[in-house]
C-alpha cells in the first residue's frame, strides 16, 4: 500500500519543493531591508488611529441616546469600531490584492525571467499558486497584524468572537479570490500595466458594478415579488442574489448584519438581498384580510402591513398580513455563498493560470490587440 | 560516441509560417554543436523545442533517450537552457540566484551549499557572491545565467546565442569556459550567426537556413562531402616580379580555380582540394624555387562553407540549378 503511494508522495514532495522555491524567493525580495516592516507599523497606526476615532464619534453618538445605561452604549460603541474596522480592511484588501499580484507573471515575461523558470522542472501549478501565496503573504500579514486591534472591540463588548473570525473568514477568501484573478489577467496579458487595469475594472465591476445593478433591477423590477392566488409567495421576481456573491462589501454587511441582532444600517442594506420577500424568505399563510377571489398581484411592503394588489378585475387592496417581526423571522445569510463563490472562482483562476503558464500549451486565447505587447522581436 | 540529442523531421508552425520544417540532427555526446545560420533561420525554435518551451507541430526530439514532446518534465532534467535573451530578477543576490534555482531543481540544502560554491568558482564570480545580480556586468551576468543552467548537473547544455553583446574579452572567457565544461564532460549545443566565434569551439555544426538543415557533421566532412575546397594565401619574399611568377606558378596547377594578387602582395588561391591537396600543392611550390614566408588557410572556413552552402541552396531555391 505504502509502495503504491510512493509516486504520489514524490509528486507530492516535488510540488511543495517548487512551492518552496517561489515562495522564498519572491520573500527575500518583498521582506528585504526596511520597507516591509515600515509600512506595517505605520499601517498598524493609522488602524489605531482610526478605530480611535471611531471610538470617538461613536462615544459622542450614544451618550445622549443611552442615557445612564453604560453597558448599552458600551455594545454600541463595540460595534461601531468593529464595523469601521471591518469595512476598512476590505477596503485594504481590495485595493491592494491586485496590486500586488497583477505582476507576478507578465513581470517575469517583461523581464524574460519565465523562459528560464519553464525550463525547470517545477511544475506550472508551483508556480502560479507559489506567486500567488508569496504575493499573498505580505497582506495576509497586513491583516492578520490586525486582529489584536479588532480585539479591542470585546473591551466594549457587542461583538463575539465568531463575529471576529466570520469577518477575517470573509478577508481572506476575498483576498484570495481576488489575488488569482489578477494573477489570472497577468498570465493573460504580457504587460503588467494591462493585466493592472484590467484586474481593477473587474474589482470595480463586483464591488460597485454589482451593487448598482442589484439597486437598479430592483428599483426597475419590483422589491417585493408576487403573490400568487392560491396565496404562496413568488420570490423570483427582483435581481437574483448571485449577482452580488461576489461582492465583499454584501458578504461583510451580512457578517455585522449578525453583529447588530437583525436591526441597523447593515441589515437594512443586507436584507434588500437576502429577506426581500415580505416575509423574510419564509413562506407565512395571509392573514384574514386575504380576499378568496385574489387573482394574484404584485405585493407591496406598506408600513406595518402587506398589502397585494389585485391585478384582476376591480382594482384593490388586499391586506395580506402584518409585516412580520424581523427578530422572528428566520435569516437567509449570505456570507457563506460569498466564500464559497470566491473559492470556486480562485480555483478557475488558478486552473486557467496554470494553462497559460504552460510553455507547450496546446491553444493560446486570442488577446484583443490593444491589450497585446507591441510585436516581440522575432527570434524563430 | 553514442548519441545523445537527436531530432527527427522537427516541424514548427507558428500561424501558417513555417519556422522550422523538418530538421533532423544527431548530436554525439560530449561535442560542442553549432547550429549555424542567418537570423530567422530557425536556430532559436530549434532550440526553444530541445528547452521544452515550444512543443513541435510535428517530429520529435529525444534527450538522452528522453522524448521532448512526450516527457518534457523528464527532459528538463537533463538539460540546461541559456536563452538568447535572458534577464535578471531585482532584489537577489548572487548565490540567491543560484540558491533560486537549486531549490526549484530540489537539490538537497546541502548539495545547494556546495553546488553554488562549486559554479561560482567555475563561472569565475566568487568574489561577487553577496553582490545583487542586476549591479554585475553584462558578461558577468552571462556568466551567471550559464551557471543557473549547471545548477542540476545536465548531461545536455542548450546555449542560444550565448555570446551576444559580449565585449571581445568576455567572449574570451566565455569560450574557455564552454571548453572547460566540455572537458567536465557535458555536451554543449550552441546557437550563433557569428561565424568566427563557432568555429573556433564547436567540434561539429549544422547549417541551417528557412526552416532546413543543409549539412551538418564535422566541419572537415561537410568540406569534403561537398568539395567546397578552401581560400588559401601565401606570401612570397621578393619583389612584383617574383610575385607575379609565383602567382603564374600556382594558377598552373590542376586544383586551383583561381590565383590572384591583392594589394598588399598577398597572393589568393582558390583552391578546390583538400588538406592533403593543399600540402602537396605547398611542397611543389618549395620545390619549384618560390621563396614563401607564409602559406596558409584564409579567412573563416566556416564563413566560407556556410556562404557556399547558402549560396547553393539560394540558386536551388530560385530555380536556375535544374
Amino acid at each position: 500500500m505504502t509502495a503504491a503511494l510512493a509516486p504520489v508522495r514524490a509528486r507530492l514532495g516535488g510540488w511543495l519543493s517548487g512551492l518552496g522555491a517561489i515562495g522564498v524567493k519572491e520573500l527575500r525580495g518583498r521582506m528585504r531591508g526596511r520597507r516591509a516592516f515600515v509600512v506595517l507599523t505605520v499601517y498598524l497606526i493609522f488602524l489605531g488611529g482610526y478605530a480611535w476615532m471611531t471610538q470617538l464619534t461613536q462615544l459622542a453618538q450614544y451618550e445622549n441616546q443611552y442615557a445612564g445605561q453604560a453597558a448599552f452604549a458600551s455594545a454600541a460603541i463595540g460595534r461601531g469600531i468593529f464595523g469601521a474596522l471591518v469595512l476598512l480592511e476590505t477596503l485594504l484588501v481590495v485595493v491592494l490584492v491586485p496590486a500586488f499580484t497583477a505582476g507576478a507573471i507578465s513581470m517575469e515575461r517583461e523581464k524574460q525571467t519565465l523562459d528560464m523558470l519553464a525550463t525547470t522542472p517545477l511544475p506550472s501549478l508551483a508556480i502560479v499558486v507559489g506567486k500567488l501565496l508569496s504575493a499573498l503573504v505580505y497582506v495576509f500579514i497586513l491583516v492578520l497584524a490586525s486582529i489584536p486591534l479588532s480585539a479591542l472591540v470585546f473591551v466594549f463588548g457587542g461583538v463575539a468572537p465568531d463575529d471576529v473570525l466570520r469577518a477575517y473568514v470573509v478577508l481572506l477568501a476575498t483576498a484570495f479570490g481576488l489575488g488569482s484573478m489578477a494573477l489570472f489577467f497577468s498570465a493573460l496579458v504580457r504587460r503588467t500595466q494591462a493585466a493592472t487595469i484590467m484586474s481593477y475594472v473587474f474589482v470595480l465591476v463586483v464591488t460597485l458594478g454589482s451593487s448598482f445593478i442589484f439597486d437598479f433591477w430592483t428599483a426597475v423590477g419590483g422589491s417585493a415579488g408576487v403573490l400568487r392566488p392560491d396565496g404562496t409567495f413568488d420570490r423570483r421576481s427582483g435581481p437574483p442574489e448571485a449577482l452580488v456573491y461576489l461582492n465583499p462589501y454584501f458578504a461583510q454587511a451580512d457578517v455585522l448584519c449578525a453583529v447588530e441582532n437583525g436591526f441597523g444600517t447593515y441589515c437594512d442594506d443586507i436584507s434588500k438581498v437576502t429577506n426581500r420577500s415580505p416575509f423574510g424568505g419564509v413562506p407565512v399563510p395571509v392573514g384574514p384580510g386575504f380576499d378568496p377571489a385574489f387573482r394574484g398581484g404584485v405585493v407591496v411592503n406598506d408600513w406595518d402591513k402587506i398589502v397585494a394588489l389585485d391585478i384582476g378585475g376591480a382594482p384593490r387592496d388586499v391586506i395580506v398580513g402584518p409585516q412580520p417581526d424581523q427578530l422572528a423571522s428566520v435569516r437567509d445569510r449570505l456570507w457563506p455563498q460569498s466564500v464559497a463563490a470566491w473559492l470556486v472562482a480562485s480555483v478557475f483562476f488558478i486552473l486557467g493560470s496554470v494553462q497559460l503558464v504552460s510553455p507547450t500549451r496546446r491553444w493560446r486565447p486570442r488577446v484583443p490587440g490593444i491589450l497585446r505587447r507591441p510585436a516581440r522581436r522575432s527570434t524563430p | 560516441m553514442s548519441t545523445i540529442v537527436r531530432t527527427e523531421g522537427l516541424v514548427k508552425r507558428y500561424n501558417g509560417t513555417l519556422a522550422v520544417a523538418g530538421v533532423d540532427l544527431d548530436v554525439a555526446e560530449g561535442e560542442i554543436f553549432g547550429l549555424v545560420g542567418p537570423n530567422g533561420a530557425g536556430k532559436t525554435t530549434t532550440l526553444r523545442i530541445l528547452a521544452t518551451l515550444l512543443a513541435p507541430t510535428a517530429g520529435d526530439a529525444e534527450i538522452a533517450g528522453v522524448s521532448v514532446r512526450r516527457n518534457p518534465a523528464a527532459a528538463r532534467r537533463v538539460i540546461g537552457f541559456m536563452p538568447d535573451v535572458f534577464g535578471v530578477y531585482d532584489d537577489m543576490k548572487v548565490w540567491e540566484y543560484l540558491d533560486f534555482f537549486g531549490r526549484c531543481y530540489g537539490l538537497p540544502p546541502a548539495r545547494r551549499r556546495r553546488v553554488i560554491a562549486d559554479l561560482l568558482e567555475l563561472v569565475d564570480l566568487g568574489p561577487k557572491r553577496d553582490a545583487y545580480v542586476q549591479a554585475l556586468s553584462r558578461g558577468m551576468q552571462q556568466r551567471l545565467c550559464l551557471a543557473h543552467a549547471l545548477v542540476h548537473d545536465p548531461a545536455v547544455l542548450l546555449l542560444d546565442e550565448p555570446a551576444s553583446g559580449l565585449d571581445p574579452r568576455a567572449r574570451i572567457e566565455l569560450r574557455e569556459l564552454l571548453r572547460e565544461l566540455r572537458r567536465l564532460g557535458k555536451t554543449i549545443l550552441i546557437s550563433s550567426h557569428i561565424l568566427p566565434e563557432l568555429e573556433e569551439i564547436c567540434t561539429s555544426v549544422a547549417i541551417i537556413d528557412r526552416g532546413r538543415v543543409l549539412a551538418a557533421g564535422r566541419i572537415a566532412d561537410i568540406e569534403g562531402r561537398l568539395r567546397v575546397g578552401a581560400v588559401l594565401r601565401a606570401r612570397v619574399l621578393g619583389d612584383a616580379d617574383a610575385i607575379e611568377a609565383a602567382r603564374a606558378h600556382f594558377a598552373a596547377e590542376a586544383d586551383v580555380a583561381s590565383a590572384a594578387t591583392l594589394d598588399d602582395g598577398t597572393i589568393e588561391i582558390g583552391f578546390r582540394g583538400d588538406d592533403a591537396g593543399a600540402a602537396a600543392l605547398l611542397s611543389r611550390a618549395v620545390t619549384a624555387g618560390i621563396a614563401l614566408t607564409s602559406f596558409a588557410r584564409a579567412a573563416s572556413d566556416l564563413e566560407e562553407l556556410f556562404l557556399q552552402v547558402t549560396g547553393a541552396d539560394e540558386i536551388a531555391a530560385g530555380g536556375l540549378v535544374a
